[in-house]
């Protein structure tokens, strides 16, 4: 491998070269989508048509549209036709609103075998659409790792060959932003998207997308986390993806209306400054902002999520970990965000594996690292988390996956159903920080009882059944995932509305499309089944919109205007909502309204369930979830919170519990909850507009307009 | 009897906004307390006092994952 950055540059070989003329961005659109091939090295131009702008809208929406285009119903996710689209959506690059520069990633998932959308951070996705491209679609698989270079300032891709090694990401986007800058101030106008060996070597391979942090003079990164894109990335030998794109200005993309843009940005802008230290500190914790009221309220999933709170929390409470970020540094992940919830621990010495000794930067750790990586393995010691976190972003593993499947090991261990035997020696108990580091290792090389965890939950469940003779009722009880994915890290047992936020999704158990618990749990707000399926139809809906337009979730609820809590529906923080309808229509200069902003993400919803279907997946038995996630499977679990299970079999099943014993109460509790959970699944398919088996019905699609031919024959094929 | 967020809860002597959240355990930091609809500012706490029979919504606003 190269030794230097002169090396690398002297290395360059250009495979294919496509020299174009920038479209220029009109209304937040460039009209063009950048198609690459990276089999046989086609780099061409694609239009976006009008009627991909209406019903598609941009983002994750053109990400489904050209993967149903360019796969067949039998695509696996690593054969050639497989693709990775990356889009950020109209809205994606304005610089006066906070959060507004996201990208989504869409692929085939070789964890889930089905549709994978990722939302992510960065400057990827801006820069691509100012470079000329409203989406990047790559396809294909190269015989040896390659890189593509888009050179927005010149008009020029290249496929190309580079003497990189694509092992740490860290160093890639380090070694690639140092290569492709004129001098330092240069390097703020590059991206860097890259995975690394853990893409490799696992099924939960990560893409980071990197930005540039001047006052650091680092690159930092940004994770399109779930659903193992990494892997597929890697799998097609992509090495990396770079953009430069040097002239960034508050009208890069070209809005309607920029003044409308621009007062509602500073309108947003002013209630954070004003009101966020006394908030959710934000600015000052990030979303680790969570981890104290998590453990406070019974929420933090622990030892795989059997319990939702620990004595030693404090070890990684909020407060602890506030106090490891560096503070008053630039902290967000796109131009103008105001919210800079990026947190980064700055000269962190790492203690253990390939880059021990090296002092690093380490972005994060977020909420789902610390509970994930740390409480949910029983581990509450913020420098195993911040360490584990560094390496599971360099090695390009995700995070939530890797805390969710050691903690799903860690569980098998302390059951006698895998042992050292078979961990290579790995003591997997809850809270053994070594171990859990050495397995974290282990996936990022691919090496020893590594490449058997690095497959994730679902595939781990099967090897030990079959392999090693476990109970397989007993895993599928106790192993966190749903449609192949691992569940993000919340403790949904109390918040009968949260298991159907998380299990009847479209991609699998991940928080972004509906985050009820408080609203359910605590504050009571969705008592019956009807106002749970509403709930379950509009936050999934109105979530899915930031997809479509390159925004990040952030600003919308983790900020409170004033006058907040005297509206109608607090919850939705309709000020904010009303923000987006402006910026949306200042920006294309249409003019929708609140309905029809659910629509859009109606109409790709659907669609995207529909993709499902056409795979051979997206029906209701896909939307089952593991009784961990509804309800207490050990006796061990139902006696921790015994108080409460009594009281809800007395007073919400009707069951006097006194004289049964804890096996008859944990039967009966879970009769009650699983009864539940399939009443809620008929109420909100309903909702939805779909059938009981979970399939949208015609007048539905056709009501959405989105019932093109192909569309039809799939929904009437499982009708 | 009180009612707080839908749910019967034993009315104490005494009882204010602030005694009430704390017999509760609620205590993150962001919740909107509405007695018999009225919003009590996070300054009235301390001093509110909370009638028998009274309706209590606390609605905590955490914007969560
Ligand atoms: S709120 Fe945080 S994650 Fe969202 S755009 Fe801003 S800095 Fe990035």
């Amino acid at each position: 491998m190269a030794t230097s950055i002169e090396d690398m540059r002297k290395s360059r070989k250009v495979l294919a070269g496509y020299d174009y003329e920038q479209a220029g961005v009109e209304k937040g659109y460039t009209g063009k989508t950048l198609y690459i091939n990276i089999s046989d090295y086609t780099i061409k131009p694609k239009d976006v048509t009008e009627e991909m702008k209406d019903i598609f809208i941009g983002g994750k929406g053109f990400g489904l549209w050209y993967l149903w285009n360019g796969i067949k119903p039998e695509t696996k996710w690593n054969d050639p036709e497989n693709e990775i689209v990356i889009s950020s959506g109209p809205i994606g690059g304005i610089t006066q609103y906070p959060g507004s520069g996201k990208s989504l990633v869409v692929t085939l998932s070789p964890l889930t075998k089905s549709i994978m959308d990722s939302n992510v951070g960065g400057f990827f996705g801006p820069y691509l659409k100012f470079s000329g491209w409203d989406a990047l679609e790559i396809q294909g698989k190269s015989e040896k790792d390659i890189v593509v270079f888009i050179d927005g300032d010149k008009g020029r891709v290249t496929i190309e060959e580079v003497d990189i090694d694509p092992a740490a990401s860290h160093l890639v986007s380090e070694q690639l932003t140092e290569l492709l800058a004129e001098n330092e101030k240069d390097k703020k106008n590059i991206s860097i998207v890259s995975s690394g060996s853990g893409g490799e070597n696992t099924n939960i391979g990560i893409l980071n997308f990197s930005f540039y942090d001047l006052r650091r003079k680092a690159a930092r990164m940004k994770q399109a986390g779930r659903g193992g894109i990494g892997t597929v990335f890697r799998d097609k030998k992509i090495a990396a993806l770079a953009v430069k794109f040097s002239s960034l200005s508050g009208r890069s993309n070209n809005p309607a209306d920029p003044a409308k843009v621009a007062k509602t940005g500073v309108k947003i802008t002013r209630e954070i400054n004003k009101f966020d230290a006394e908030q959710f500190r934000m600015r000052q914790i990030g979303t680790a902002n969570l981890m104290t009221p998590m453990n406070d309220y019974d929420l933090l999933p622990v030892h795989n999520f059997k319990y939702g709170s620990h004595p030693d929390a404090v070890g990684i409470s909020s407060d602890t970990l506030r106090d490891r970020f560096t503070q008053n540094m630039p902290d967000g992940c796109w131009v103008g965000c105001a919210l800079s919830c990026c947190k980064a621990v700055d000269n962190f010495e790492l203690k253990t594996g390939p880059y021990k000794g090296d002092k690093v930067l380490v972005d994060g750790p977020e909420y789902e690292n610390a509970a994930g990586l740390g409480a949910n393995c029983g581990i509450f010691d913020a420098d195993y988390v911040i360490e584990a976190n560094f390496y599971c972003d360099t090695y390009g593993i995700d995070t939530i996956s890797t805390g969710t499947l050691i903690a799903f090991a860690m569980e098998c261990y302390e059951n006698g159903i895998i042992d050292k035997k078979i961990t290579g020696g790995l003591e997997l108990n809850f809270g053994n920080a070594d171990a859990a580091m050495e397995l974290i290792h282990q996936m990022g090389q691919g090496k020893g009882f590594g490449k058997i965890a690095g497959q994730g939950v679902r595939r781990m469940k099967q090897i030990f059944a079959e392999e090693y003779g476990a109970d397989p009722a007993f895993l599928q009880d106790i192993g966190m995932e749903n449609k192949g994915l691992e569940y993000s890290q919340y403790q949904a047992k109390e918040s009968l509305a949260q298991q159907g936020g998380y299990a009847m999704t479209n991609k699998g158990p991940q928080h972004d499309e509906a985050w009820l618990i408080f609203m359910d749990m605590v504050n009571n707000q969705l008592p019956t089944f009807e106002k749970k399926a509403e709930a379950l139809h509009y936050f999934p809906m109105f979530r899915t919109w930031f997809g479509l337009m390159g925004l990040c979730k952030l600003p919308w609820n983790d900020i409170i205007p004033e006058g907040n809590s005297q509206t109608e529906s607090p919850e939705k923080i309709p000020e904010h909502v009303q923000n987006y309808i402006d910026i949306f229509n200042a920006v294309t200069g249409k003019n929708i309204d609140q309905d029809e902003m659910i629509r859009q993400s109606e109409r790709v919803y659907n669609f995207q369930r529909i993709f499902n279907l056409r795979l051979g997946f997206g029906t209701r038995e896909h939307d089952a979830a593991p009784y961990r996630a509804l309800g207490p499977v050990t006796e061990e679990e139902y006696e921790s919170r015994i108080e409460r299970y009594d009281n809800q079999l007395k007073e919400d099943v009707g069951i006097d519990p006194s004289g049964m014993s804890i096996a008859e109460k944990v039967k009966a509790m879970r009769k009650y909850r699983e009864g539940r959970y399939e009443t809620l699944i008929d109420v909100v398919y309903d909702r939805r507009g779909w059938t009981k088996n979970g399939v949208p019905k015609l007048e539905k699609i056709k009501e959405l307009g989105i019932d093109f031919p192909e569309v039809v024959d799939v929904v009437k094929k499982n009708l | 009897m009180i009612e707080v967020n839908g749910k019967k809860v034993e009315w104490e002597k005494d009882m204010t906004v602030e005694k009430l959240l704390k017999k509760m355990n609620f205590t993150f930091p962001k919740i909107v307390v509405r007695v018999n609809g009225k919003v009590i500012e996070k300054s009235d706490w301390q001093d509110y006092p909370i009638p028998d029979q009274s309706v209590v919504q606390a609605h905590h606003l955490i914007a969560g994952g």
